[in-house]
């Protein structure tokens, strides 16, 4: 349906996204994860053409959107961050502005607003002006426009962003209904937003894609990469010097005394298995290892680690 | 071109929205009524039979410059500036219309309105009409010429309000262009041969007495012609350079 082939994007100097590489088949429904700053936003813009990349292209079902920048768009429904609207039309004639310019014509455009008015539980607000509508319906209003000509292909960025619990619920529930009909890529922070409504999760951070496949797959994935708790059969202060040596450990704690040998608790440099390196490290030391484990982290916790990381990366 | 019709109504839709429209066209009428009250007075008074009081009207007072050079940059300064403020630019850039289509649209929106206030101007020719007979050739040409002139203004105007975020600062802009424009006339003065040549063919001032004698010239066709696909041209690359910033 979508493939993104190394889309790369430079702001002046600062880092958009690079070497974004994947590929969305007909009916998936997945979901954008990485923390703010991450680079969602910024592929998906170039998935629809509003950027141009400076490297890469992305292909909709085999129409390249900088080749062919209008019939591409059409295959498309775009959600922006933020959802920008028309603050003095009306919400009908929002809509029929939007469905001339995607290329309805005549009756067409009647029968599609009522369709996705309907549809999105708008009718109620057509003749209001969208600037006294409220953020759930001004949310509706905006998915509604990415519906109006039926594409193929919805590209939503973080949709229940700013909504209250009632609403996020409403919006969810009127993106599941539309999985039938659609393929959709969404983004999202909050990680149980994806598991109630992707199949398939596509994680970026620093605008890098790092990981590309199911839940379950990441889920698995991004256990094995948390911190590790070893005892060693040795003083506390041995411990500490053996465990310094070890390059892919970032930091460790003591932890309150084990009744044999010493505990500690470590901290991986980069994401990754860390456990091996312990295993021979301890064994080239002769020092035996009573217990090693990773410690149990959710996907929340996994996906907060992450988060620092940016975050501290931002600050510096 | 449906894409271009649709991008006209809702400009206009955004025109008749605001106050702003009213305020315009309102201070327009009123203005020119002014300037037409007194150019006819005068004429009437000096009891010359030669000169045609249309004819002063377009390009003859210092009024009619005042007017459309603070007039148009108004119309123009919200259609790209808007967009960029409020973020909708992103929802009219992604969706299938080229950047040349959106610009048509917008300046054709601003054009419409334009010509809708110069329309209303018409009721001054008829009233001139109940005394007396009326040279048709000059009043027409004139309002082609005023036409014309406004579309080259209005390119001018689309292209800052499609390079600025804040509508001010593009109708500020837009206002220095015209006034810049204008004012090259002077170097006619000081110049001399090829120099003074090309001011003396840019000099709006003259382009528009011919118009309002009712003198078609070609070269002043081309002139206000190729200007406005100048800036319509840049304006599209104003779009372009958007994406790829
Ligand atoms: N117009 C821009 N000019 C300069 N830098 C930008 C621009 N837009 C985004 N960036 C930078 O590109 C990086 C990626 O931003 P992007 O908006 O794509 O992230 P995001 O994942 O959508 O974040 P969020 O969760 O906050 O929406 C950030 O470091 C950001 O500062
Ligand atoms: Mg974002």
């Amino acid at each position: 349906m979508i493939q993104a082939r190394g889309l790369t994007k430079t702001y002046g100097s600062s880092r958009g996204v690079s070497d974004v590489t994947f590929s969305v088949g007909k009916g998936e429904i997945v979901g954008f994860l990485g923390p703010n700053g991450a680079g969602k936003t910024t592929t998906m813009r170039l998935l629809t053409g509003y950027l141009y990349p400076n490297d890469g292209d992305a292909v909709i079902e085999d129409i390249s959107i900088l080749e062919r920048p209008k019939d591409a768009r059409k295959l498309i429904g775009y959600l922006p961050e933020n959802n920008p609207l028309y603050e003095d039309l009306t919400v009908g004639e929002y809509l029929d502005f939007r469905a001339r310019v995607k290329g309805l014509r005549g009756r067409e455009i009647k029968k599609r607003i009522e369709d996705v008015a309907e549809r999105c539980s708008i009718a109620d607000v057509r003749k209001k002006l969208i600037g006294s509508c409220s953020k759930g319906y001004r949310q509706r209003i905006g998915i509604a426009d990415a519906l109006i000509n039926d594409p193929p292909l919805l590209i939503l960025d973080e949709p229940t962003q700013g909504l209250d619990p009632a609403q996020i619920h409403h919006t969810r529930e009127l993106i599941k209904s539309l999985i039938a009909e659609h393929t959709i890529i969404l983004s999202t922070h909050i990680l149980s937003e994806m598991e109630a409504i992707c199949t398939r999760a596509l994680l970026i951070h620093k605008g890098r894609l790092q990981f590309d496949g199911t839940l379950d797959s990441m889920r698995a994935e991004l256990a094995c990469q948390g911190r590790v708790k070893v005892t060693l059969l040795c003083d506390a202060e041995k411990g500490a010097g053996l465990l310094s040596k070890i390059a892919s450990v970032e930091k460790f704690e003591a932890e309150p005394a084990p009744p044999r040998g010493a505990a500690f608790s470590l901290t991986p440099k980069d994401s990754g298995d860390i456990r091996e390196e312990i295993f021979w490290k301890c064994f080239d030391e002769r020092v035996p290892i009573l217990e090693m484990g990773l410690e149990k982290q959710s996907l929340e916790e996994a996906f907060l680690m992450l988060t620092r990381e940016q975050a501290l990366e931002e600050n510096s | 071109m449906n894409g271009v019709l649709a991008i006209i109504r809702k400009e206009l839709s955004h025109y008749f929205f605001a106050p702003m429209a009213y305020i315009v066209m309102g201070s327009f009428l009123l203005m020119n009524g002014f300037v037409f009250y007194v150019i006819l007075a005068a004429v009437s008074r000096a009891g010359s039979a030669g000169a045609s009081p249309m004819a002063i009207m377009f390009g003859g007072t210092f009024f009619f410059w005042l007017i459309t050079i603070i007039m148009i940059p108004v119309i123009t300064m919200k259609l790209g500036a808007e967009e960029r403020k409020q973020g909708t630019i992103e929802t009219l850039l992604t969706a299938p219309l080229s950047d040349l289509e959106i610009v048509l649209g917008k300046f054709s929106a601003a054009f419409v309105f334009y010509f809708l206030c110069w329309l209303l101007t018409f009721v001054y020719v008829l009233v001139l009409r109940a005394y007396g007979e009326i040279d048709w050739g000059p009043v027409f040409s004139g309002y082609l010429g005023t036409l014309l002139l406004g579309m080259f203004f209005i390119s001018i105007g689309m292209f800052t309000t499609m390079i600025s975020k804040n509508q001010i600062v593009a109708a500020i802009f837009a206002l220095a262009i015209l006034t810049m424009l204008m004012g090259s006339t002077l170097f006619t003065f000081i110049m001399s041969g090829t120099g003074r040549e090309i001011f003396a063919y840019a000099d709006l001032l003259g382009v528009m007495e011919n118009f309002a004698r009712g003198v078609i010239d070609t070269r002043n066709l081309v002139y206000l012609l190729s200007g406005t696909c100048l800036f319509v041209a840049l304006s599209v690359k104003a779009l372009e350079a958007k994406r790829w910033q």
